[in-house]
């Protein structure tokens, strides 16, 4: 088990320095440069140069390449191109803002669909997991911004409750002010991911009630509740973790319709703004938090699904 | 000299004294009699008092209450947001400037000039050595008094080559800032500038502190001080006790972007926010009918325009770009895209928002007849015509797009190509035969047209050159006769007109829209929220 995850460590940290390599360089491609960016429509030739300098960007790629990745290394994610301000500030209340909304929206939403999917699977063709797969379905085929609209349209319009947008800081809110200061950003949230989670666990543990063994359980008069939870639910919850881990990934990185929509600011937003502003250093800072999230988030996968299943650990 | 670029009959004309003490007659119920009596015995011609008077009776009836808090929304902002003046891009920046900063002269509704941290400024005769008399007793955020040292400071980091300054063309005349004692300063210009304290009261020319290098904060001398300041995130000031002047009412102002135009609305509609920037033109007739909410619209000089290359291959001839001129479908521009929130374009840069705007060039109007009789001299024929445009403002790309279909009706054959504007000011604009660009509205007419139109300016955009165009462009700037300077400014608008090629079919206003309880709103028609001029006289009148 030690060595499986050592291993699975080593392989993580290659995915990552290779991850650095494609980040670093896939943003020189970007026609145009921070200087030439920032200046804007107003700048002139000399302006732009003598900001080039102050940049550092007149260096070679290699030497730029080698800096970045020491100072990364060492928690320095560089200064931004486009603001003069320290990455790790600009990172700093955006990363509090999109981890306590993905915690929560994976907190109540991952729970609940998981506990609906399993249960359309113990009643499969039932009028319930008929409902359920009519609504499911329908909100993943749902795009984020229109089921946020119809959340806006009934709390904020309709019923007068909450904020149309996030507004105000969160400073020296409690547990539960913040809850309420970014409910509908978690509402929305949580129904995307719960919809794929729902059909996903569903469709996990169906697959699993058609093996052979569970057929020899059935026969031997076993209840479906006990076949479900003793021995259908473990060899499924590799193949769940899995899409659980994902979709906290997403969570993290690829938010960007509704932090936009509810006009707060989290890392998806982050990026973008990075790649308007052509500031390298961000883009390249944002890149590798990301790239860590899911390297992270896809080993506590793959070591809990190691965990739960003993083929995995003895293969022959 | 700078007499008749004051032209503002109004309160702000009036000593500081005189205004306190007419503002203290009409509050304790003086008529309007009463006030041009005072005026009269203090010298002044009837004429001169009855628009002062309307000015202070308005003043008086909106006298700014203290306290309450609101909450601005711009558009755009990010990481680049900064609370470095020189480097300022976006109206968040400018307006967040307004918050923290000062600056040596005000700009006026009317883009006249205003003394704020000079209390006076003169030039010699011929404008090339402008003086300004640093006000006493003006304190930073910190509590150190303002003197000529940082004024210096602040417009040294503007001057020279390696300037990182984004608004240094602007000041590119002045050889040097020389301090003559703590309280006063001379510019002395390598050419002449009558204009120079009005592009000093422009959003770049913030007063810092002397040796200031560091921007994660602003220490100014504006009416609020920093309370927090997150870039992409929000600005919140608090009120400076100290604040030297009239302004600052709020006990916090916030101010911070919400990026996509329908979650702007709707926070504004649900009441979040208190006002918002750029209203999408399709939403007029909603805010308009909300109780509560009113548009808060300037009409302004920004435009856009279609550039012909005058020394590329097929965009040179000078036939096509006239059937183009002929071709621009503005009215319906102006209804359509900016449902009435902008005004015809007439080919050249200068409407009547600016103070050199000439009223006498006749209106250029859609006329197939005329374009039909240039394509034809033209002798392009069936040759596609490629077209680049991209979404840089409201109506960048319908302009190309009405335009096509006229064509297309006469036989033109524009080839209409859309790309993103992500990159678009770096890779498209200034490189391809033909584009479209969006310009802001600039103080002067003299730096919108150096910027734009002269020949040796890196953003000429059709690189016309007239020669004669250039002299008198340098020459108007130290024009001081108020007939001879109108003149020279028709002469030169005309030029552009007939000559320069390029198509510019409207000029959009700035439509922002704020709820009725944000008062002391300006109207200084340079950007949005009233030119990012409103910070200081912002007030709430339901508190």
């Amino acid at each position: 088990m030690t060595g499986l995850i050592l291993r699975r460590l080593g392989i993580g940290l290659i995915t990552v320095l290779a991850v650095s390599v494609i980040i670093f360089f896939g943003t020189q491609i970007l026609p145009g440069d921070a200087a030439e960016i920032r200046m804007g429509q107003q700048a002139t030739t000399e302006n732009i140069a003598a900001l080039r300098e102050r940049l550092g960007l007149d260096k070679s790629y290699v030497e730029q390449y080698l800096h970045w990745l020491g100072n990364f290394v060492r928690g320095d994610l560089g200064i931004s191109l486009s603001s003069d301000v320290p990455i790790t500030n600009l990172i700093g209340d955006r990363y509090k803002n999109t981890l306590f909304v993905s915690m929560l929206t994976a907190l109540i939403g991952v729970p609940i669909s998981l506990a609906l999917g399993i249960m359309a699977a113990m009643f499969p063709g039932s009028l319930y997991d008929r409902i359920l797969t009519f609504i499911s379905v329908t909100l993943v085929a749902a795009p984020e911004f229109f089921t946020a609209t119809l959340l806006v349209l009934l709390f904020v319009f309709a019923l007068g409750i909450g904020n149309a947008v996030v507004v105000g800081s969160t400073d020296g809110k409690g547990f539960f002010e913040l809850i309420a200061h970014f409910a509908l950003p978690i509402a929305t949230l949580s129904f995307v991911i719960a919809s794929q989670l729902i059909r996903m666990s569903r469709a996990a543990v169906l697959n699993v009630m058609s093996s052979p063994y569970i057929e020899m359980a059935i026969l031997k008069g076993v209840p479906r509740k006990r076949i479900i939870f003793r021995h259908a639910l473990l060899n499924a919850i590799g193949p769940i973790v899995n899409v659980v881990a994902l979709n906290l990934a997403y969570l993290v990185t690829g938010v960007i319709v509704v932090e936009v929509y509810f006009g707060y600011s989290g890392l998806a937003t982050l990026i973008v703004q990075g790649v308007q502003t052509r500031d390298f250093v961000l883009i390249q800072g944002l890149g590798m938090i990301f790239c860590l999230t899911y390297v992270i988030l896809m080993l506590i996968a793959d070591i809990a699904a190691y965990a739960s299943n003993p083929r995995l650990r003895h293969p022959k | 000299m700078s007499d008749f670029k004051k032209n503002d009959p109004t309160l702000a004309n009036l000593s500081k004294s005189d205004q306190q003490r007419v503002l203290q007659m009409l509050n304790r119920g003086a008529s309007r009699r009463d006030v041009m009596g005072w005026f009269m015995a203090a010298g002044a011609t009837a004429a001169a008092s009855s628009p002062i008077f309307s000015s202070l009776a308005h003043a008086a009836a909106n006298t700014p209450k203290k306290g309450g808090r609101l909450i601005m929304a711009a558009d755009q902002h990010g990481p680049n947001d900064t609370l470095d003046p020189a480097l300022y891009t976006s109206a968040a920046d400018y307006f967040r400037g307004r918050m923290f900063y000062g600056s040596l002269t005000r700009l006026t509704p009317q883009l006249g000039y205003e003394p704020e941290l000079a209390e006076e400024v003169m030039s010699n005769d011929d404008a090339t050595e402008w003086t300004f008399k640093i006000r006493k007793g003006v304190e930073f955020h910190d509590g150190k008094s303002l003197t000529a040292d940082d004024v210096i400071y602040t417009m040294n980091r503007h001057l020279g080559k390696d300037s990182i300054s984004k608004a240094s063309s602007l000041v590119s005349m002045i050889k040097e800032w020389k301090k003559v004692n703590d309280h006063e300063v001379v510019a002395i210009l390598s050419s002449p500038n009558a204009d120079l304290p009005i592009a000093l009261g422009t959003f770049h020319f913030k007063i810092l502190q002397e040796g200031t290098e560091n921007f994660e904060s602003a220490i100014g001398t504006g009416p609020y001080k920093v309370k927090e300041f997150k870039p992409g995130v929000r600005a919140v000031g608090e009120r400076f006790e100290n604040y030297w002047g009239e302004g600052g009412y709020l006990d916090e102002l916030e101010h911070y972007g919400i990026g996509d135009s329908t979650a702007r609305l709707n926070a504004f509609l649900a009441g979040d926010i208190d006002a918002m920037v750029n209203l999408p033109p399709k939403a007029i007739a909603q805010v308009e009918k909300t109780e509560g909410k009113e548009i808060w619209s300037l009409k302004a000089g920004a435009y856009v325009n279609i550039t012909p290359r005058l020394d590329m291959e097929q965009s040179d001839n000078a036939h096509l770009y006239k059937a183009m001129q002929a071709l621009q479908d503005r009215q319906r521009l102006v209804k359509g895209v900016m449902k009435g929130q902008g005004s015809l374009g007439n080919d050249q840069p200068i409407n009547a928002a600016y103070f050199d705007h000439c009223a006498d060039i006749p209106q250029r109007e859609l006329d197939p007849d005329m374009a039909k009789f240039h394509f034809e001299k033209s002798g392009i024929g069936n040759t596609a015509i490629p077209i680049v445009c991209a979404e840089v403002a409201p109506g960048a790309v319908e302009q190309c797009l009405f335009m096509q279909r006229e064509g297309k009706k006469i036989g033109i054959n524009f080839d209409v190509k859309k790309v993103t504007t992500d990159g678009y000011w770096g890779s498209v604009w200034l490189k391809e035969p033909i584009c479209v660009a969006a310009w802001n509205m600039r103080p002067t007419a003299n730096i919108m047209m150096t910027l734009a139109f002269k020949g040796d300016a890196d953003w000429n955009e059709t690189r016309w050159k007239n020669d004669k165009f250039d002299q008198l462009l340098v020459d108007v700037r130290g024009e001081t006769d108020a007939d001879k300077r109108a003149q020279k400014y028709c002469d030169l608008q005309t030029m552009i007109h007939e000559d320069n090629g390029m198509s510019i079919p409207m000029h959009r206003n700035y439509v922002d829209a704020a709820a009725s309880h944000v008062q002391g709103r300006t109207e200084v028609p340079l950007n949005n929220f009233g030119g990012a001029e409103s910070p200081v006289t912002l007030w709430r009148a339901d508190t």
